[in-house]
């Protein structure tokens, strides 16, 4: 891991690095230099300009091959911050490095550092994310959920086999009781007496 | 049961839209592409001109018109490659790159009637067959050079063979180093042989039983001649050459014969044709100041002077004969011209262009929608709203002016007799700014203003230099009193440098100033949102040497905050760069870096970042437990596709979403043994892809949502700042199964992004079939939701969802969207071999009336009422009267 600041002539030197122990977990060592006061007043030279911070990570694989990523965050929120960042590296499912992106963390607090102290902490957190697997198209479950359907429906036509009147009882009745009312209303002229 | 089928069918009918809206708000044009080989078909009763395409088509184009009468489009590349046309009583082509050849027939209406299928044994010369027709027979002619040449004949009707190949020794015949040496001129092949200083023209004739050979010295005929051979164009009736650009020479009875015609200019397209008085020698080339020219000689060198052409009628740059009919009993010729910028001309000898086709607009590169200018009176109305010093009263007294004007302007065109025309003759904004200019930009490098509503070319501009280009839009049309702007970024075809040229996209007229050659490549170009005084966007060019350009060089102090990314396609790599102005010059600076394929190889199959048009409607979606899910609304995200080589699942396809801004990837999935198709589209918080998958072996779409959560990260109407925020969004993933190969992809774009969203997807079937992404939304089938569909792993294409209806779109290509003026509406261009131009209305025009509203009955039933209003009141006031008499 190496920053632009406080290089004398090369671009960049070292800020720290990280070896991770296991991708699988992303436990990780992080070790990294403080920043002194000449660090903290190029960075508030950056800020003023509104630069960029830049950070460069080379990664080492384990066959030894060295894969350069860049990444920058503004002075201005770095300084912000308290000098906080977080590092996130995404890593392919077949364990390559795809990016390391370095990140400020609440950069609302607004306590611009002043350069009183001689040394200060970097805040770095680390996190290994992981590029994973994008679900394929669910026809398994939804076969299943076909043949619930399915099986519910005949299920219920089973069930179904109740007597008629059992039924249909609730539209018999009103009919019924219709019926009946109506029959009660007008009752049917009683019949002539036969001569 | 008879009557419930006509019911049954006549419901079939009415899927879609309706019959009657067919070509009322679309249109389709066919092209064949660029003509490699045309023949008149004199024979059958309809005349019609044959044509064989670099598209790998073959079509039959109307004499009269132009317009296809009918195509048949073969594979694409290299399998459906045509090497021969030839038109007897029936069309015989031969398509399709060795071994495998196909040789299929077909009649004159355009029906095959047989094809078969030719194996060669020896591909490794292929690339100098030859094939022609002669007396019934195919032949096929392989040099072997230095040795032999090779000649099979095949029955064109059954396909046998002749008997073995005949192998014929000719030690004379070798491959030119730098210039052409070796022509055919069937049944004729012509090489130059020997040392320079003492070539020697040796012909013959393949076909022939005994064989004969024709020799000449090169110096009688020419001295000092390099040797360059040029078979003569146009389906000439006597074979011939020309040799050095200077003579022409036929082969008549198995002897050179040296023409005592000059040819007229290095790039003259020469022809001999059967004419009244025997064969014409007829040449064609463009004068740089008299523009294009036709000269027509007898053999014996007399010059006719009826077959002419004026000077400067027509401008067709390098033009080539493809064919040329002369009529029998008078001095008349048709001649069938293609240019250099893949335009076909048939043009008669007075001079007389009967129809044009534009071919290069089967290969477009780029589209862009401009809204065209307001009228004079709107513009009038928005200056006076525009000024804003004066008191009230001078307000009303600019609106009595204006008026005023408004009312002299309408008795004039009274009075002119002339009528309101909103047509698309008149080149002004309609009210619902439907009525655009197209910009199409094609690989020949020539350009088009094309008029959207009725497809007519507005204008044309040439520009012989211009390739890979891609159009940026500088000013819109909007901008009252400046004209609009629109610029072409490409590179130039000589060197391979950036190319930036500016037009009026509504007059197709060069800027000249800012119209630039640079001397460096092009890595990444855009626009600046701050306008300057002018009203135009600064363009930003960011050259190989990472060095950044502005145009016009005075906006380079409004450069601010700005980022652009460049990605390389091969590796995977993308790069991030940070671009300020420092007091002096706008300087870049890399901010960051990643290999999307890790350290291995990769390839970025599709990429896709936001619509400059595309707008954000809301910033979250209501759930069933009355909380809001909030969108993460990042105007830098980009979506790459990337395919790369595993060792274990063959083909593994990424795809990233990266901050444009910060670097920063945002969200990351991946597919096993799939490979990537080059569709990726994204808009808002939504991103799609398609993919291949080879372990079921069937086509995926794939989407992505990304979602801050229930909770706001900043507080209502702040911006989104890339570099302030530090936190990643949820991301919602889905995928489907896609019944369809699809060739492109586009989202519908609408003026404010109220309307749904879809995706509209041209398939390789030739439909544009349009998604809603309530169907592929990446939320489908979540748990105890009520506004998402349950998730269904197929996506049904129904056929009402097809917006080209029964038309068939040969090799989609790409498709273009733009937001009209109506927000319910979308403009939509599909481009490929056809092009076709409709409007979607994802949720339905409900800013519209109906098509068959009925005026007339609101209109009688409105009159009716006032009527009866005061009827009524007279019978009342009238009642009143006889009651107070009572």
């Amino acid at each position: 891991m190496e920053h632009t600041l406080n290089c004398k002539t090369e671009k960049y030197c070292p800020r720290g690095s990280i070896s991770l122990r296991s991708i699988r977990t992303g436990t990780a060592v992080i070790e990294q230099v403080n920043f002194n006061k000449k660090h903290i007043s190029e960075l508030k030279d950056l800020a003023d300009l509104d630069g960029f911070y830049t950070i460069r990570t080379l990664v080492t694989t384990s066959d030894s091959k060295e894969v350069e990523f860049l990444s920058s965050v503004k002075a201005k929120y770095f300084l912000g911050s308290g000098l906080s960042d977080v590092i996130n590296a995404w890593v392919l499912p077949n364990g390559e490095v795809m990016a390391v992106t370095f990140q400020v963390t609440n950069t609302s607090n607004g306590n611009v550092l002043e350069a009183t102290d001689a040394e200060y902490e970097i805040n770095s957190k680390f996190y290994v994310n992981h590029v994973d697997q994008a679900p394929v198209p669910d026809t398994a479950t939804y076969i299943q959920k076909m043949e619930r359907e399915r099986e519910a429906k005949e299920k219920g036509d089973l069930k179904d086999n109740r007597p008629f009147y059992a039924k249909y009882w609730m539209y018999i009745v009103p009919i019924l009781i219709f019926v009946m009312i109506s029959g009660a209303a007008n009752p049917e002229p009683a019949s002539q007496p036969s001569r | 049961m008879k009557w419930f089928i006509i019911f049954f069918s006549l419901i079939n009918l009415s899927v879609c839209i309706y019959e009657d809206q067919i070509g009322k708000f679309d249109w389709r044009q066919t092209y064949v592409g660029r003509i490699k080989f045309a023949q008149f078909d004199t024979v059958s009763t309809a005349k019609k001109i044959i044509v064989a395409t670099e598209e790998n088509v073959l079509a039959a184009l109307h004499l009269k018109t132009g317009e296809v009468v009918w195509r048949h489009v073969f594979e694409n590349a290299s399998p459906g490659n045509i090497h021969l046309l030839h038109v007897g009583e029936k069309i015989t082509t031969v398509t399709g790159d060795n071994p495998m050849n196909q040789s299929p027939t077909l009649s004159a209406t355009g029906v095959l009637m047989w094809e078969w299928t030719l194996m060669l044994q020896d591909d490794s010369r292929a690339d100098f067959s030859e094939w022609w027709v002669q007396n019934g027979m195919l032949v096929h002619m392989l040099p072997v050079f230095n040795s032999h040449l090779e000649v099979t004949m095949y029955n064109v009707m059954s396909g046998s063979n002749r008997g073995a190949t005949s192998k014929l020794p000719a030690i004379w015949n070798n491959e030119g180093q730098v210039i052409c040496i070796c022509v055919l001129t069937a049944p004729y092949y012509t090489c130059v042989s020997g040392e320079f200083g003492s070539q020697i023209l040796v012909s013959m004739d393949v076909t022939a039983n005994a064989i004969q050979m024709i020799s000449k010295p090169l110096s009688n005929i020419i001295e000092g001649a390099v040797g360059n051979l040029r078979a003569l164009d146009g389906n000439s009736v006597i074979p011939g050459f020309i040799v050095d650009d200077k003579k022409i020479v036929l082969i008549k009875e198995n002897d050179f014969n040296v023409l005592n015609v000059k040819v007229e200019d290095t790039l003259a397209s020469a022809s001999i044709a059967d004419g009244a008085r025997g064969p014409l020698v007829l040449q064609i080339w463009t004068n740089y100041a008299k523009g294009y020219q036709l000269i027509a000689h007898t053999l014996s060198g007399q010059l006719i002077p009826e077959i002419h052409s004026p000077d400067s009628f027509l401008d067709i740059p390098e033009p080539e004969l493809l064919a040329v009919t002369c009529a029998r009993d008078q001095l008349a010729c048709r001649l069938l011209i293609n240019a250099a910028d893949d335009a076909v001309h048939l043009v008669q000898q007075g001079g007389v262009t009967l129809w044009s086709r534009e071919e290069s607009l089967a290969n477009i590169k780029s589209v862009e929608f401009v809204d065209l200018p307001v009228s004079d009176a709107d513009a009038a109305l928005e200056s006076e709203f525009d000024q804003k010093e004066g008191s009230v009263w001078w307000s009303f007294v600019r609106r009595l002016q204006s008026q005023y004007q408004q009312l002299s302007a309408a008795v004039e065109r009274l009075r002119s007799g002339e009528v309101l025309d909103r047509g698309s003759a008149s080149l002004h904004r309609d009210y619902f700014n439907l009525h655009r200019i197209m910009v199409l930009v094609t690989e020949a490098g020539k350009i088009f203003g094309m008029d959207n509503l009725s497809g007519s070319l507005v204008w044309r501009l040439y520009l012989p230099t211009l390739s890979g280009a891609r159009t940026i839009l500088l000013r819109r049309a909007a901008r009252h009193p400046h004209t609009a702007m629109i610029t072409i970024v490409g590179t130039h075809t000589d060197t391979g440098n950036g190319y930036i040229v500016t037009l009026d996209p509504i007059t197709g007229r060069m800027v000249p100033e800012h119209t630039v050659t640079l001397d460096v490549g092009i890595m990444q170009c855009m626009t600046l949102q701050e306008t300057g005084d002018d009203q135009l966007r600064a363009l930003i060019v960011l050259d190989e040497d990472e060095a950044v350009q502005v145009y016009p060089p005075s906006a380079a102090s409004l450069v601010h905050n700005v980022h652009m990314y460049v990605a390389d396609q091969d590796t995977g790599r993308v790069r991030g760069y940070a671009i300020r102005y420092n007091g002096r010059e706008a300087v870049a600076e890399r901010t960051w870096s990643m290999s999307l394929g890790g350290s291995g190889p990769a390839r970025i199959v599709a990429m896709s970042s936001r619509s400059r048009l595309e707008r954000v409607r809301s910033p979250g979606r209501a759930l069933a437990d009355r909380s809001v899910l909030y969108k993460y609304s990042n105007p830098n995200m980009l979506l790459f596709v990337v395919e790369k080589p595993d060792p274990t699942h063959k083909e593994v396809v990424t795809a990233v979403v990266v901050d444009a801004v910060s670097g920063a990837v945002v969200g990351a999935s991946s597919h096993r043994r799939a490979r990537a198709l080059p569709l990726a589209v994204h808009a808002d918080n939504c991103f799609a892809y398609l993919y291949r998958s080879d372990k079921h072996r069937r086509v995926e779409i794939a989407t992505m949502e990304l979602y801050e959560g229930k909770d706001r990260w900043s507080p209502a109407g702040e911006p989104f700042s890339s570099s302030a925020s530090w936190r990643t969004p949820v991301v919602e993933r889905q995928a489907y199964i896609l019944p369809a190969l699809p060739s492109a992809a586009a989202f519908t774009i609408t003026e404010r992004s109220l309307t749904d969203r879809h995706v509209l997807l041209g398939l390789s079937s030739g439909g544009v079939v349009e998604v809603p992404w309530s169907l592929v939304e990446a939320r489908r089938g979540a748990a105890g939701e009520e506004s998402v569909l349950p998730y269904l792993p197929e996506l049904p294409l129904t056929a009402d969802r097809v917006l080209s209806y029964n038309l068939t779109l040969h090799r989609l290509a790409a498709l273009h969207t733009a937001p009209a003026g109506l927000e319910s509406t979308s403009l939509m261009l599909a481009t490929g071999l056809d092009l076709f131009y409709t409007r979607v209305a994802p949720s339905r025009t409900f800013d519209l009336l109906k098509d068959d509203f009925d005026y007339y009955l609101i209109t009688i039933v409105l009159a009716a009422l006032v009527l009866a209003t005061y009827g009524t009141k007279y019978l009342a006031s009238r009642k009143t009267l006889k009651m107070a008499w009572k």
